[in-house]
């Protein structure tokens, strides 16, 4: 993690900010996924058809 | 001589250099990390699944109750001759007597409310014999995934609760708030109220059954008025579905549909 956050761009705020946008992009897609294997595996709804 | 050699000697020794890892340190490092990533996964997609959903499901179910009230006091009610709802193979012959002498024409008035939008809440179910519902939960039309992210809904090409034949609503068992969680305690005789904007409609519980997800004969109409409550079986796997059946008893329709008046 510690190598990944020194490989990014630009001054330390810069890339504060980009870990920032990185992670939050990350778990949004995250619950996506999660929902998404939820809804078809788990827990359906429980609907017929 | 002697002070020059002392510095020498003081000189800090230098760390040992230590043999690069090996292929299979790396190997077994590496399998290491992909493990305890895939257990933060994991434990993250249970937290995700158990409380994550059941916090929106929540925020979403308060907002769906202010929008029920709204609902309850603007739906227009009208009455609505009754025409009984058949199971297939019960309905009566064209030649029946009750269809010559008119008798299926004139059997009373239903209130009848207008089909709800899809996604909007139109009614409540509440089972006081159970934990998770004892309180109540907004049901929206429709049971598409979005729809359903909001704990229970109803099966739009079935009849609204209290109307004649079988209407089903489908909810969630472990996710979303998990409104139908405990729904294999109920038991037969078991009270279940829907509240619509017609009336407060009362079910009794008669059947239980386990199905395939693909059974959609139990949403097929029946005689009299039904409720039919659709899950997720066993909790936590879609592999089958557990399945309420219950009569309705009392209502503004009752009467009428059970043929008391």
């Amino acid at each position: 993690m510690r190598r990944i956050y020194r490989a990014l761009p630009g001054s330390t705020p810069v890339k504060v900010i980009t870990s920032i946008v990185i992670v939050s992009v990350a778990l949004v897609a995250l619950h996506f996924f999660y929902e998404w294997v939820g809804s078809s595996f788990l827990d359906t709804g429980g609907t017929v058809g | 001589m002697t002070h020059l050699a002392d510095t020498e000697t003081s000189r800090p020794e230098e760390a040992p250099q230590l043999p690069p890892p090996s292929r299979g340190y790396r190997l077994i490092r590496g399998m290491g990390w992909t493990l305890v990533w895939l257990g933060v996964l994991t434990l993250g997609f249970v937290a995700h699944q158990l409380w994550i959903t059941t916090f929106f499901a929540k925020q979403n179910q308060a907002e769906l109750v202010a929008e029920l009230e709204d609902h309850f006091e603007s739906a227009e009610i009208t009455e609505i001759p009754y025409v009984p709802v058949f199971a297939p193979g019960e309905a009566p012959e064209p030649d029946d007597p009750s269809i010559v002498s008119g008798a299926l024409g004139n059997l009373g008035t239903l209130r009848s409310e207008p089909p709800p939008e899809d996604g909007t809440a139109f009614a409540e179910i509440r089972i006081p014999s159970l934990d998770s519902l004892k309180d109540g939960w907004a049901v929206v039309e429709g049971v598409a995934l979005g729809d359903l992210k909001n704990g229970a809904g109803h099966m739009p090409w079935t009849p609204l609760p209290g109307q004649p034949g079988n209407s089903v609503i489908s909810g969630h068992r472990t996710t979303y708030g998990q409104p139908f969680h405990d729904l294999d305690q109920l038991k037969g005789g078991d009270r279940i109220e829907v509240e619509t904007a017609a009336g407060l409609h009362v079910y009794a519980v008669r059947e239980t059954h386990v199905v395939a997800p693909t059974a959609v004969w139990v949403t097929q109409p029946r005689s009299g008025a039904w409720l039919t409550l659709t899950t997720c079986n066993p909790k936590f796997s879609a592999r089958e579905r557990l399945v309420v059946v219950a009569e309705l008893v009392e209502g503004p329709n009752a009467e009428v549909i059970l043929g008391r008046i």
